[in-house]
């Protein structure tokens, strides 16, 4: 916690191994030589939309493809829950003894999250799934629009906030016997509009995007969601993730500017890596977006161990 | 990282906690007071709850709000309550004047669905063995004997939604009053399946089309059937409805009733 590094860094590269010199041009053409298209960008966009529409199509059209909710949902009818929903639930059914009425198809619900989210990286499923996500990544960009134009300023608190909120939550929903967060939550608000018909619960939605884009960049899905820290903490020792190679990297920060969650690149910076190579840690939600940033294709999809294989 | 930074780090982050702290009590208290206005109306005497619904103060936290019942039900009687309803917000409910449960599912498929049993379906297994075993006994004498009706019978006469209340004041039948037509106009979207025709499916009420002396198409629709509704003697001759033990607050009767305001209403059932 706190940043703390036990590790020695690296000795910062000589300026003849640095990228750009190397290939002896200047960083604006190296820029320009290895072009950022917007691959993985388009690709998750795809699978989001795609996903979602597929509840929508479902209970449009009756199909048995993937019913329910974001909340809890049925994939060819096998069950899947939402991990702090389920969280909660249990932690008041443990004290008041509905816990023993839960069926199975909870059971493999929750399992199966936890698995396919440990194997894939916890925050997957933000960047990948969540539809605040999607519409929190439009408000980030007028958010940057309005900071460059110096009509706003940035704050920033500390990333380990949610966990304060996840905590807190969940002391929220056992004390009080209700859901309490699942009234708030954005994930399960949003999906359910789209699926059984928007309501004026909407207007939550509108005050938390707009709290977003004039006071501080993606505060929710930062600082608070507790469902992110949920899947932060499934995803902690997954294979699935970035990875980083010091050689290739020419420390332009570039992947830090569209980073959700910068500090998990901290490696980046000139003279912070310990060895040749990192890979990012949990909070990181595998959006792919510094995989498109970076000049130099520095960083890149990896599972752990199975990379070194082949 | 130098220790200074490592100190700078902590304030920001105890700073911010405090924020956190902050929010969250905002939103228990939030949360207190909306128990509070509710706790006078509670909700479980506003809502009609699904089939199978346990007691309120449990599935208030147990519902997740999936809505997979609502995504189940083939007549689409089930809906999900809006923020208007405060904490109940998500879950499900009956509005049974627009459209009842009428079991024509036949399989209770809003409680097997359920993936955290707060519609929950034990009850109605051990109401199903019962039947088969009936079963047993009736297919000696029957080889043809069809066992399902026996055990849906059985189901449906467990669930206990509410209790149907006619209400004398406007009733047609008390007035004496016959009916002739649709009962709720040809615009109507409900649909029932009625006891008495034999089809399989759900129709629309819009397309019943009825000629009585004393209004009684209350008991007529009524999926239940004579455990649950009759036209009895009121004690001077004439016929009225009456509600009796067996009622399972599915609301059939609601959606069908011809008068203005219905005449029959439904109660939900308090914990």
């Amino acid at each position: 916690m706190f940043g703390k590094n036990n590790k020695t860094p690296l000795p910062p590269k000589k300026k003849e191994d640095i990228p750009y010199i190397k290939e002896g041009i200047k960083f604006k053409d190296w820029k320009a030589k290895n072009g950022s298209a917007h691959k993985w960008r388009t690709i998750r966009w795809s699978v989001l939309i795609g996903i979602n529409l597929l509840f929508v199509l479902s209970f449009m059209f009756d199909l048995s493809l993937l019913e329910g909710s974001l909340s809890g949902s049925r994939l060819f009818g096998f069950y899947l829950m939402d991990p702090f929903n389920s969280l909660q639930m249990l932690i008041i059914s443990a004290y008041t003894g509905h816990i023993k009425l839960l069926t199975m198809n909870f059971i493999i619900g929750f399992a199966t999250i936890f698995i396919f989210y440990f194997l894939m990286g916890g925050r997957t499923f933000c960047s990948w799934i969540c539809p605040y996500h999607f519409l929190a990544e439009w408000g980030e960009k007028l958010h940057n629009y309005l900071v460059k134009k110096k009509k706003i300023k940035e704050h920033t608190y500390n990333i380990y906030l949610r966990y304060v909120f996840w905590a807190g939550f969940l002391i929220l929903a056992f004390v009080t016997q209700q859901l309490v967060f699942e009234n708030i939550n954005p994930i399960g608000i949003l999906s359910r509009s789209m699926i059984y018909g928007p309501g004026l619960v909407l207007l939550w939605i509108l005050a938390l995007i707009t709290f977003e884009i004039v006071y501080s960049k993606r505060f929710w899905c930062r600082y608070v969601c507790p469902v992110g820290a949920t899947y932060s903490m499934v995803g902690k020792l997954s294979p699935f993730g970035v990875k980083f190679e010091l050689d290739k990297c020419a420390h332009c920060l570039d992947c830090q500017k569209v980073c959700l969650v910068p500090h998990e690149l901290w490696f980046v910076e000139k003279g912070k890596a310990t060895s040749k190579r990192h890979d990012v840690g949990s909070d990181c939600t595998r959006c792919g977006l510094c995989i498109d940033a970076c000049p130099g294709n520095a960083l890149s999809y990896t599972v752990k161990g199975l990379d070194k294989i082949l | 990282m130098d220790k200074s930074d490592h100190e700078l780090n902590r304030r920001q982050f105890l700073k911010s906690s405090a924020i956190a702290v902050g929010a969250l009590a905002a939103v228990g208290a939030g949360v207190g007071y909306l128990q509070k206005v509710t706790a006078e109306n509670r909700i479980n005497q506003k809502f009609l709850r699904p089939p199978g619904a346990i007691d309120e103060s449990t599935f208030i936290y147990g519902c997740i709000k999936c809505g997979l019942c609502v995504q189940i039900c083939p007549i689409q009687a089930i809906k999900l309550a809006g923020i208007k309803d405060g904490l109940a917000y998500g879950t499900p409910y009956i509005d049974v004047r627009n459209q009842a449960c009428d079991f024509s599912c036949d399989s209770m498929q809003c409680v097997e669905t359920c993936p955290t049993a707060v519609l929950y379906f034990k009850q109605f297994k051990k109401e199903g063995e019962k039947a088969i075993e009936k079963y047993g006994a009736t297919h000696e004498r029957n080889a043809e004997y069809n066992p399902f009706p026996v055990q849906i019978l059985a189901m449906k006469s467990i669930v206990k939604m509410g209790v149907a209340q006619v209400k004398q004041d406007s009733c047609l039948a008390f007035q004496g009053k016959g009916f002739k037509g649709t009962p709720r106009g040809s615009d109507f979207k409900g649909i029932n399946r009625s006891p008495y025709t034999g089809d399989a499916k759900a129709t629309p009420v819009s397309e019943k089309v009825y000629d009585e002396k004393i209004c009684n198409i209350c008991v007529k629709e009524c999926p239940i059937g004579e455990t649950a509704i009759v036209m009895a003697d009121e004690g001077n001759g004439n016929l009225v409805p009456e509600v009796l033990s067996g009622c399972t607050g599915c609301g059939v009767c609601v959606m069908v009733c011809p008068t203005e305001e219905p005449s029959i209403v439904v109660e939900p059932i308090k914990s």
